[in-house]
């Protein structure tokens, strides 16, 4: 990997001339252009369609933007939503914490990853909406449960990436380290633990998807409390603009928290690219 | 001085793969302060030699002693240079070069005042806050041998370090290792499939030969010290071409003679 260092004088887009760009230059480069216009262009579709389709099941992008409006402003849906992310608080937590050092343990002692590796790709692999009524026999209805199960969700993807993290750290550094004289323990602290980061991190971001996802198919299956009781009764009442509604602010949910976690990537991790297993 | 008696390592069978015998009872004397340049074809043990006297990889027969001690694992007396840098990514020039001493426990002030010393030293002066990856790869080269002088070692190991590096680069950077080692005249142990860097640099060339890897020849080098100041002379002399087209001549007919050996062995 060879890049020449960059000196002050070219911006990004600004050509050969380097010259800073335009206002509408930097305004046509910007992202957020683009994300408005897809936006526009998506509800505009959805607006036209439920309006032909004319049917009480599919809601118009209008009536759902005013239920989310509505919404926000009810506590019980505050209330719901408060409920639910205890849970998933829990889960995620729990999984990180586990998971990391689980992730290390079976990328560098060679006898745990056969015994672990089964659990791991059943996990990843099985549907969970199959297994959840399973576990509700054992775990029972209440916050245990939907602990476990958003735990269940998380727990092997940060395994396989705190994992694949320390696999993917290049062995001429852990060579270089030796010759200089460090121990298995300077090894970690300074080349296996910061290499193995991006990885990680990238790992906590997805994780954080698949907790959001078992958090609401929990309630969904389970029991209607917090969000997944919203869509109950939003369902029961045929109140679709509302149901839509809050699936909207769930999405809404996970995006930031994902917004989050990248952000944080980026700060923790600045010179890596793109290293996860699945993104 | 470093003292190789009857040095054997095998390296064994993998899956269906025979075991390799890497190195066949070599034997070779490094003297103090003397640039010895390794050259050879891929697979002659070279690599493998570098190795085990840097103390990352163990030997199944023989004895190795730096100044009558017997070799156990790496340490302070020795330091090595990667071809592939080696350097942390997530660290910065500074951070790197200070590297082999933080490892020591040298304090934090002391191993930065050092550390700026060598990257001024190695012309890397304004870049110490910067990141590898925003490096050439010569600069990047800079910083591993940096790093490499700055722990104070008696004995350098150079594995093919210019070898990833363009041949503009490579040769400024042979030119400016010359710089440096003349100044301070530590043991210096570089390998290199280049007979031109061999003969350039090195005050004496072991000639390795693959399977099994050994010592074919030790060749001296009459060319003149210092060489710095006079590498295009150098390499425009008579003598430089004579010693590297004999040196071509031997790695010719290495590779003839296992062509024609090869037709009588059994399959691998």
């Amino acid at each position: 990997m060879s890049s020449v260092a960059s000196s002050p004088g070219v911006t990004r887009g600004g050509g050969l001339t380097g010259r800073p760009r335009s206002f509408s230059r930097r305004v046509a480069d910007s992202p957020w252009l683009y994300r408005l216009a897809s936006v526009a262009v998506v509800g505009t579709l959805w607006q036209l369609s439920a309006m032909a389709a004319d049917s009480i099941f599919i809601p118009t992008f209008t009536a759902t933007a005013g239920a989310v409006v509505e919404l926000i402003a009810r506590s019980d849906v505050w209330e719901a939503f408060w409920l639910s992310n205890e849970a998933l608080l829990f889960g995620f937590v729990s999984s990180v914490a586990l998971g990391i050092p689980l992730g290390f343990a079976v990328a560098r002692l060679r006898g745990i990853e056969p015994l672990i590796d089964p659990y791991l790709t059943i996990l990843l692999v099985v549907p969970m909406a199959a297994i959840i009524p399973l576990l509700i026999m054992s775990l029972g209805i209440g916050m245990a449960a939907r602990v476990v199960i958003i735990f269940l969700f998380t727990f092997p993807i940060i395994v396989v990436n705190a994992r694949a993290g320390v696999r993917q750290v290049d062995q001429n550094l852990i060579e270089m380290a030796t010759s200089y004289g460090a121990t298995e323990r300077a090894i970690w602290r300074r080349v296996l633990l910061p290499g193995s980061l991006p990885p990680i991190m990238a790992g906590i971001r997805l994780g954080l998807g698949r907790a959001v996802t078992g958090m609401v198919i929990v309630e969904l299956l389970l029991t209607p409390v917090g969000i997944g009781g919203l869509i109950h009764e939003s369902r029961a009442r045929f109140q679709s603009a509302e149901l839509y509604g809050v699936v909207v602010l769930v999405v809404v949910e996970a995006l930031i928290l994902i917004s989050i976690a990248r952000a944080l990537e980026r700060r923790i991790a600045p010179w890596a690219r793109g290293t996860a297993l699945s993104d | 001085m470093i003292e190789i008696k009857d040095l054997s390592k095998t390296f064994p069978a993998r899956g269906k793969d025979a075991p390799v015998e890497a190195i066949h009872d070599l034997n070779l004397t490094i003297r103090d302060g003397e640039f010895l340049t390794v050259l050879g074809p891929s697979g002659c043990g070279k690599t493998t030699l570098l190795r085990i006297i840097a103390g990352l990889e163990p030997w199944d027969h023989g004895s190795i002693s730096i100044d009558d001690k017997d070799l156990r694992g790496p340490g302070p007396d020795r330091a090595m240079v990667f071809q592939s840098f080696a350097l942390l990514p997530w660290a910065t020039i500074l951070q790197n070069v200070a590297f082999g001493l933080d490892v020591r426990g040298v304090s934090k002030k002391r191993r930065e005042e050092r550390a700026r010393e060598l990257i001024d030293m190695v012309g890397l002066k304004g870049f110490e806050n910067r990141l590898p990856g925003q490096l050439s790869g010569g600069m990047q080269q800079r910083v591993g041998l940096a790093r490499a002088l700055a722990v104070d070692p008696e004995i350098l190991l150079m594995d093919e370090p210019f070898g990833a590096l363009d041949e503009q680069t490579r040769r400024l950077l042979q030119e400016e290792l010359l710089v440096i080692w003349e100044q301070s005249r530590k043991t210096v142990l570089f390998i290199t499939h280049s007979m031109e860097e061999a003969v350039l640099l090195g005050d004496r060339i072991v000639l390795m030969s693959p399977r099994p890897g050994r010592i074919v020849d030790i060749v001296d080098v009459p060319l003149v010290r210092p060489r710095a100041s006079a590498v295009d002379s150098i390499e425009g002399s008579a003598e430089f071409a004579s010693i590297t087209s004999d040196l071509w001549q031997r790695l010719r007919e290495m590779q003839t003679f296992r062509r024609h050996h090869h037709q009588d062995e059994p399959a691998a």
